[in-house]
């Protein structure tokens, strides 16, 4: 299997991680085709690993999707350089666009624009959820057992004022003592990225 | 906002969380609610200028970061972000084996479905902020329904948002 440079290696992740909208999972379907098939720095079974693993790491998956494949193909500093090329240019980025929103705001023309988007962003965090949950509803048991846990987890916090991170905890305990439907424990779910 | 602080309070957000948006509820709690660092409105913000440019989902902490310690603040978000993910290192080399384990399989699928349900409850005051008149609270659904039944990509109905917007100003 050849090895890059780190100059190559932090080109793709640069380039894939900068140019590709949508969110993670085109972002992680581009960087297939550079390191597996293209490249050939990556074996499939390493970029299933990590794909799979990236799922169960905390944080954003594709962030650590780029830390599994860098660190396989690198070590610990090709696992930096892949993150760091991922998000630092996004992030200046999000940056200019914070300072942008802060600088025009008094301009009615561009706060009807950012009105309109603020909306959309909103009707996208609902979707998210929708996206997290859809994948268990692939018969009764799965979806009554995922419906009951999201479900339980919005009213903890919602309306007994649990904080988040004891409502993950709760969450945690109830998935070890309710068993998983047959057939989902090693079915991947299919979460936004 | 003390940086340190700030990059530990975006931690908790992202190490809790398994999916890009999923730290928001966390995000909410620690800086609108409890420290009333931000507004809804900039949260708002924030998910947008990291929403509408290329890279992770997750990006918008760099703009929370940036709300509340400038610069310094945007990069400690950065640092937030990205710390979590050396976790998966290790991973790679042994716990491979055991996440397919139905008991610790089914505890993560239990976190992840509770990360839904937070990110539920943190969208209804965001979507109340969000909806200031009747076209934008339509805005708010039709985005949900595009997104959700269609392979339109998140970039492409945010600028159509934008367009209404700016059309409804321009007729209205």
């Amino acid at each position: 299997m050849p090895a890059p440079t780190l100059r190559q290696l932090t080109g793709v992740f640069l380039r894939i991680g900068n140019t590709t909208f949508g969110g993670g999972l085109p972002t992680i379907a581009a960087l297939q085709r550079e390191l597996v098939e293209q490249n050939r720095w990556l074996s499939l079974e390493d970029y299933a690993l990590a794909f799979s693993l990236a799922r169960i790491t905390p944080g954003t998956n594709v962030i650590a999707f780029c830390a599994a494949a860098g660190a396989r193909i690198m070590g610990m500093r090709g696992a930096l350089a892949a993150m760091l090329a991922e998000t630092a240019p996004s992030a200046v980025l999000a940056v200019l666009m914070t300072q942008g929103y802060e600088t025009w705001r008094s301009n009615g023309w561009v706060m009807a624009g950012v009105a309109g988007t603020i909306a959309a962003v909103a009707g996208m965090m609902w979707a998210s959820a929708w996206y997290i949950v859809r994948p268990y509803f692939t018969d009764f048991g799965s979806a009554l057992r995922g419906s009951l846990i999201a479900l339980g987890a919005f009213f903890a916090f919602w309306k007994l004022g649990l904080g988040p991170v004891t409502v993950i905890g709760l969450a945690a305990v109830v998935g070890l003592l309710w068993k998983e439907p047959a057939g989902d424990a090693t079915r991947p779910p299919e979460t936004e990225l | 906002m003390n940086l340190f602080l700030l990059y530990l309070l975006l931690f908790k957000a992202v190490i809790t969380s398994f999916s890009g948006m999923a730290s928001l509820p966390v995000v909410r709690n620690d800086f609108v609610e409890k420290r009333h660092v931000l507004t809804d409105r900039q949260l708002n913000t924030a998910v947008v200028a990291g929403q509408t440019g290329p890279g992770p989902n997750g990006l918008y902490l760099v703009s929370v970061g940036y709300f509340a310690g400038g610069l310094p603040g945007a990069a400690a978000g950065l640092i937030a972000l990205i710390t979590p993910a050396f976790v998966i290192i290790p991973l790679m080399s042994w716990i491979g084996k055991y996440a397919k384990t139905p008991r610790i399989r089914g505890a993560i699928n239990a976190v992840i479905l509770a990360s839904a349900g937070l990110l539920m409850a943190a969208s209804i005051p965001l979507s109340r902020d969000a909806a200031t008149s009747p076209l934008a609270a339509a805005l708010i659904v039709i985005s949900f329904i595009v997104l959700t039944s269609t392979r339109v990509e998140t970039w492409w109905v945010m600028l159509g948002a934008a367009a209404v917007g700016l059309g409804a100003k321009l007729f209205g």
